[in-house]
This record gives C-alpha cells, sequence and structure tokens, in this order.
C-alpha cells in the first residue's frame, strides 16, 4: 500500500486507533506530530498535509493573558540576547504560564529548554507548541535538533524536512541545514540534517510539467503572526542555533589569574577594583545551605579553595545538617563534611565543583594589614552575592584564634564568606559580629586557616602580602 | 492498590445507591475529597475516578438568595482584586450564605482565608469548593497551597495531582508545577511538586540548592528593628 493511502486511512479513522483512544492530551498531540514526521521521513505531501490538518482542526485551548504575557515575553528576548539563559527561561516560562496558546511563547521555551540541553522539557514543548502551530518552521527546527541531540537520527530528518517545507523562505533554512549538516558538534544532529537534505533534494528536483511545487503550500506561519513581534523568532538566521556555535566566550573571571599586577591594581579607581574584585570572586564564592530532616534549615557563605572543588566554610554554618548544597556563581553540587573544627570555627566541604576558579588565601597576619581596603562577598540574610567593602580595623586574637576586625559590614548568612584584599587574595573567613557596636566584625585570619589541619597545601594556595604602593 | 480500588469502587458503588435517598452530609463530601487526595497521592486513577463520580452525583444545595449571593460574590471579588482581604471575606461570606452552592464564591472564600493565613478555614471552604465541583483545577491548587503551608507534604502531593488532572490545559499545568518544583523556596510545596511531577513521569531539573525566599525582614526604614543587645561578638 502507498505511504499516502496509509495517511490518509490514519488521518480519516486516527479517532478508532489506540494511540488517540484514551490517550492524555499530550499524547494526542504527539501522535499527530510524529505521523507528519513520519510522512516527512517518506517525503509523502499528501500523508503530511492529512496529518497537518487534523492537528489544526484540534480543538484549541482557551486564549490566556496576551497583554499580561508580552511583556514577559520581550523580557525573556533581552535575556536570550546577553545568554542569560536560565533567567530567559524564567522570563519564558512566565509568558507561557500567562498565555499558554501563543505559538512564538511556547516555540521561545522549548528552544530554551534546548538550549539548556534539558531536551525532555524541548521536546513536549516543541510537540505542544506544533499542536498549536503545525507549519511553525523554527519550531521543527528545534524539534529536529532535539531528536538529533537524543540520537534518533530518522526522526531529526523528518523534522528538519518539515522545518524546510514550512519555512517562510525556503533557501535561508536550506543554507541552516547545510550549516547544521556541517558545523553542529552532534554527529546525530549533522547527519539528520544531512538526511533532511537529501530528502529534499529528491522531492524538490523533478518538478511536475506545469511547474507548480510538489509540495503543497501551506501558508508561512509569518503569516499568521504580526511580523513586528514575531520577527526574531521567524528569522532563522537570528533563531536559536546550536550553544556552542552561538555561545560568546566565558568572560575573563573565568579563569583563576590573580589581577596583573599590584601596581596596574592601583591605578585603577576604587569603584573600578570594587567591580574588578567582584567578578573575580563571584563565581569563587559559594552559599551554602544546610537541610535537616528534608527541609531547608540554615544558610551560610563559604569560598572555592581548590581546583577539585575544596570548600572553605564556619563550622557553624554546617552545624547539624543532614545535608549540605553548595552553589558557587552558577554552578551547584551537593557537599560531604572533609574536615571541621569548633576552634577555629572552620569546616571544608568535598564538592563536584572543579574548577580553575579557586581562591589564594593571603598568609599575612601583621599589623602592615590594618588600614588595608576589604571587600566582602557572600549571602547575608539570603541575599544572594552581596557585595561590601571597609578596611581592616585591628587584628585580634580571640580565645587562640587569630581575627581580622572589619569595618565591611557583614550579617547572619555571610559566614564562612571571603574577606578579600585589592590584590583578590583572602585575607580572612567571616565569622563573627560584634552586635553592640557599629561594623565591628571579624574574620578568622587565613593564616590561621593555613596553620589549621584543613590547609592542604597540594591542593590548595597561598601567598605572602603584597606591598602597596 | 488495584484490589483496593476495586474494593473502593464496589463499596462506592453500593454506598452510592445506598445513599441516595438522603443528602450526603458535608462532613461526608469532605471525606471524599481526602479519599481523592489519598488516592491522587499513590497515584490511583481508578480510586480518584470513580470518588469523583460520587462527589458529582451528590445533591447539591440549592440557594437561599441567588441574586443576593452574585451581587455579594461580585463585591467579594473586587474587594479581593483591591486587596482589600477582610472587605473581601465578609461579602465573601454572605454570599456563600446565601448561595451555598455558588462554588466560585467558595472558592474565592477559601482564596481569601488562605491570604489571611487562616488556614484551617482556607482548607474547609476549598474542600466545600470541591465537593460541589470536585474537578475544579483552580480549588486543587489552592487547596494544595494550604497544605504546604500546613507543612503536609503527602497531602499537598495529592492536591496537586489533582491539579495537573484536571487542569484545562496540562501543558500549562506542567510548566507551573515545573515552576513551583524549581524555584519555589517553601520546602513542602517545593518537593510536592517534585514529587507530582515524579508520580506523572514528567521531566523537570530539581535543583541541588534550594531557592531561598525572598528576605521578609527588608522593610521600609523607619520600621523598626527588633536589635538585642550583645556585649561580646556573636557567631553570624
Amino acid at each position: 500500500m502507498k505511504p499516502a493511502l496509509i495517511a490518509l486511512i490514519l488521518a480519516a479513522g486516527s479517532s478508532c486507533f489506540a494511540p488517540v483512544s484514551g490517550a492524555s492530551q499530550y499524547e494526542l498531540m504527539d501522535y499527530h506530530v510524529q505521523q507528519m514526521i513520519i510522512q516527512a521521513i517518506n517525503n509523502d505531501a499528501t500523508g503530511l498535509q492529512a496529518f497537518k490538518e487534523q492537528l489544526e482542526n484540534r480543538p484549541r485551548p482557551k486564549a490566556g493573558d496576551a497583554a499580561k504575557a508580552r511583556p514577559l515575553q520581550q523580557r525573556g528576548l533581552e535575556q536570550l540576547a546577553r545568554h542569560a539563559l536560565k533567567e530567559a527561561l524564567a522570563a519564558f516560562r512566565q509568558a507561557f504560564i500567562a498565555d499558554p496558546t501563543d505559538p512564538e511563547i511556547a516555540s521561545r521555551l522549548a528552544l530554551t529548554y534546548l538550549r539548556l540541553a534539558r531536551l525532555k522539557e524541548a521536546e513536549r514543548l516543541a510537540v505542544y507548541t506544533l499542536s498549536l502551530a503545525p507549519t511553525h518552521a523554527i519550531t521543527w527546527l528545534g524539534l529536529g535538533e532535539i531528536y538529533g541531540q537524543t540520537g534518533d537520527v530518522n526522526r531529526a530528518g523528518g523534522a528538519f524536512a518539515n522545518a524546510y517545507r514550512f519555512a517562510s523562505d525556503p533557501p535561508q533554512l536550506a543554507e541552516r541545514l547545510r550549516q547544521l549538516a556541517t558545523a553542529h558538534p552532534a554527529e546525530t544532529v549533522r547527519a539528520g540534517a544531512r538526511q533532511a537534505l537529501q530528502t529534499l533534494k529528491t522531492a524538490t528536483a523533478p518538478k511536475p510539467p506545469d511547474g507548480s511545487s510538489a509540495i503543497p503550500k501551506t501558508p508561512p506561519v509569518t503569516a499568521v503572526t504580526p511580523p513586528d513581534r514575531f520577527q526574531a523568532a521567524a528569522d532563522p538566521k537570528i533563531a536559536d542555533l546550536p550553544a556552542t556555535a552561538t555561545r560568546q566566550p566565558e568572560s575573563s573571571s573565568g579563569n583563576n589569574a590573580l589581577p596583573p599586577s599590584i601596581g596596574a591594581a592601583m591605578q585603577e579607581s576604587h569603584t573600578g577594583t570594587g567591580q574588578r574584585i567582584y567578578q573575580q570572586s563571584l563565581p569563587r564564592t559559594c552559599l551554602i545551605v544546610t537541610s535537616r530532616n528534608g527541609k531547608t534549615d540554615h544558610l551560610g557563605s563559604g569560598l572555592l579553595a581548590s581546583s577539585d572543588g575544596l570548600v572553605i566554610t564556619n563550622d557553624h554554618v554546617i552545624e547539624k545538617a543532614d545535608n549540605l548544597a553548595v552553589k558557587c556563581g552558577e554552578r551547584e553540587s551537593t557537599a560531604s563534611v572533609r574536615k571541621r573544627s569548633k576552634q577555629p570555627d572552620l569546616a571544608l566541604l568535598a564538592t563536584s565543583l572543579k574548577s580553575s576558579e579557586s581562591f589564594v588565601l593571603n598568609e599575612a597576619y601583621s599589623p602592615d594589614l590594618i588600614g588595608r581596603d576589604v571587600f566582602v562577598i557572600g549571602n547575608p540574610y539570603g541575599l544572594e552575592g552581596t557585595f561590601s567593602t571597609g578596611v581592616i580595623s585591628g587584628l585580634r586574637e580571640i580565645e587562640g584564634v587569630r581575627y581580622i576586625q572589619i569595618s565591611a559590614p557583614i550579617s547572619p548568612g555571610n559566614s564562612g564568606g571571603p574577606v578579600i584584599l585589592r590584590d583578590g587574595t583572602v585575607i580572612g573567613i567571616a565569622a563573627m559580629v560584634l552586635k553592640k557596636g557599629q561594623n565591628l566584625n571579624f574574620a578568622i585570619a587565613s593564616s590561621e586557616v593555613i596553620a589549621s589541619k584543613l590547609f592542604d597545601p597540594a591542593r590548595m594556595q597561598s601567598r605572602p602580602l603584597a606591598s602597596e604602593p | 492498590m488495584h484490589l483496593f480500588s476495586a474494593a473502593l469502587a464496589v463499596w462506592l458503588v453500593i454506598g452510592t445507591a445506598g445513599l441516595a435517598a438522603r443528602a450526603q452530609t458535608i462532613d461526608q463530601n469532605r471525606y471524599y475529597i481526602q479519599q481523592m487526595i489519598e488516592l491522587a497521592a499513590s497515584n490511583d486513577d481508578y480510586g480518584v475516578n470513580a470518588t469523583q463520580q460520587v462527589l458529582a452525583q451528590s445533591p447539591k444545595p440549592q440557594p437561599k438568595d441567588a441574586a443576593g449571593a452574585r451581587a455579594a460574590f461580585e463585591r467579594g471579588r473586587t474587594w479581593l482584586e483591591q486587596d482589600q482581604v477582610e472587605n473581601a471575606l465578609i461579602a465573601l461570606r454572605q454570599a456563600s450564605q446565601a448561595d451555598p452552592g455558588h462554588v466560585e464564591a467558595i472558592n474565592y472564600l477559601g482564596l481569601t482565608y488562605r491570604k489571611l493565613n487562616r488556614l484551617p478555614e482556607a482548607e474547609m471552604a476549598l474542600q466545600q469548593a470541591l465537593t460541589l465541583e470536585p474537578t475544579r483545577a483552580v480549588a486543587w491548587f489552592q487547596l494544595a497551597q494550604v497544605y504546604g503551608l500546613q507543612n503536609d507534604t503527602r497531602r499537598a502531593v495529592g492536591a496537586l495531582a489533582n491539579t495537573y488532572r484536571f487542569a484545562e490545559n496540562p501543558m500549562r499545568a506542567e510548566e507551573i508545577l515545573r515552576n513551583i518544583a524549581e524555584n519555589e523556596a517553601a520546602d513542602t510545596l517545593r518537593n510536592a511538586a517534585l514529587q507530582t511531577l515524579h508520580l506523572y513521569k514528567l521531566p523537570v531539573a530539581s535543583p541541588i540548592v534550594p531557592p531561598l525566599p525572598t528576605n521578609p525582614g527588608i522593610l521600609p526604614l523607619n520600621t523598626r528593628s527588633g536589635a538585642t543587645p550583645a556585649h561580646r561578638p556573636a557567631a553570624l
């Protein structure tokens, strides 16, 4: 039996078939989308058209709040332009919740999931988008990439072929497929794109004598969506390329280099120094969240102290915790206690956050420090990544432990976080405040950490105090 | 579990026949709501559907003053939109007394009680709304939030599972659940959303580090702080 005939029979009697009866709404959508892919693989334009119409004739979901969704969508696009994928996901998700019937929003959400390598979510949202707009070329392209990344070359090829069939600018889409076929990092995506190009070559090569297209013409998605709103999404040139191809190089804050030289650092304005230290230190500063009996218990701060993910914090931060979770910059890990001591109040945690971004401890503990600028990063009262400045006010020994007294404001939640000098080295670990007073705050001196059993010279770095002009 | 469902179904059918002659009390209906929650948390489709059908067949209360109820409901809704919660409560209570079958008024009453942190009353009102309309997804969702605030994970899971089950747009409900599972700071509700997604085998990326709540202590500068005196350095 010819594929077209099979497709027509399937389409006409779809309600009789198992995937349709008693299935969830998503399974119904998925069934039709998968059928469209199969017809594309078979190069069966009639069957494809039949299933497309089936999908178009499905009951539409109730319209949402478009006015509420639009600014959220715009925010998502802005975040995407900044390569802030998590923030883009949050904005598109809120837009989708506000109006789940806008295919542009649903498609953006799907493609953001794809860029975050959350392929299952991406697939579900892409299928849903196509149930709303079966000719949405960009979503077909995304779905092809999703299937390619999951290793399903055939389905990737079918979805890519549909992207081409429904593209408002087929030559441009073909060029995009050629790019995917040659430059995508995943071999299965490349193979899927090659397969689609081959299918399309077969489909487009023999032109009917009357000059009409062998592929049924369907209105391109841009015809039903206002171009001012959806231009970015509909233009394959600026739509989502593979993350590796489009992502900008990571900022220089990613390396472990200390500032070029103290002299150069001194030439910077105070504000500039603060910004530099903040940007360098943020990915190395950690949020520590403890839980007890399945509930969040305490939070504190910590600092990445080695390239293999060791994190230093205060012992009192992790006291009585059943479980520990650590977030340094944007990366998260569970943690286990490697070493701990009550006096000094320190703990060393092992995490999976392997990175060259670790702090260097400063060995100094001398009056030369007094008056030097310090910078503190931490999570006071859960306000993540709070940055404050001050000076070293004094050196104090309390109950046999050396402390650096600082004027930089710290609060509960700063515990265990780094106190940083202008050269980027850590001079202390924020630990205590004198409540009756103003800016009378204390950090365990790094020299105390270096002298403790927590310090491992093979894995952690320290250096002496650099002179300041 | 299937055996239990079958037994429940038989019991429900017999029970339904027996109860046909007399009105089910509110307490009985609430019992069925609790059953729907427990069965949903166990992913027992059959049991949930059977219980839902029993509830759907139960007699609905007649309005005492339908027009008065409608007017009071509109007033209440307007107050609520303006965040005048106490006024909204008065109006919505009037509406629900004038028409005990006005499901929307009772649903809003539950929402108002929740806003006022009067959780037992919120639970009662939402359960009442659900006895009138057991497939009302929004009431299930609000009930889940109440259970979340009461730190009752199991019942929050059941209520969220029913939210998804009865959602008009399941893909939207799925995304809402993912949003809660990934971003909600309250542990119980976040864990419940996570468990619900797992229950339905829906994808989710659960965060290793739980999201932090917005600090409730951030207040205008003229607010008095409750600082306690200390003479020694204190651990943060």
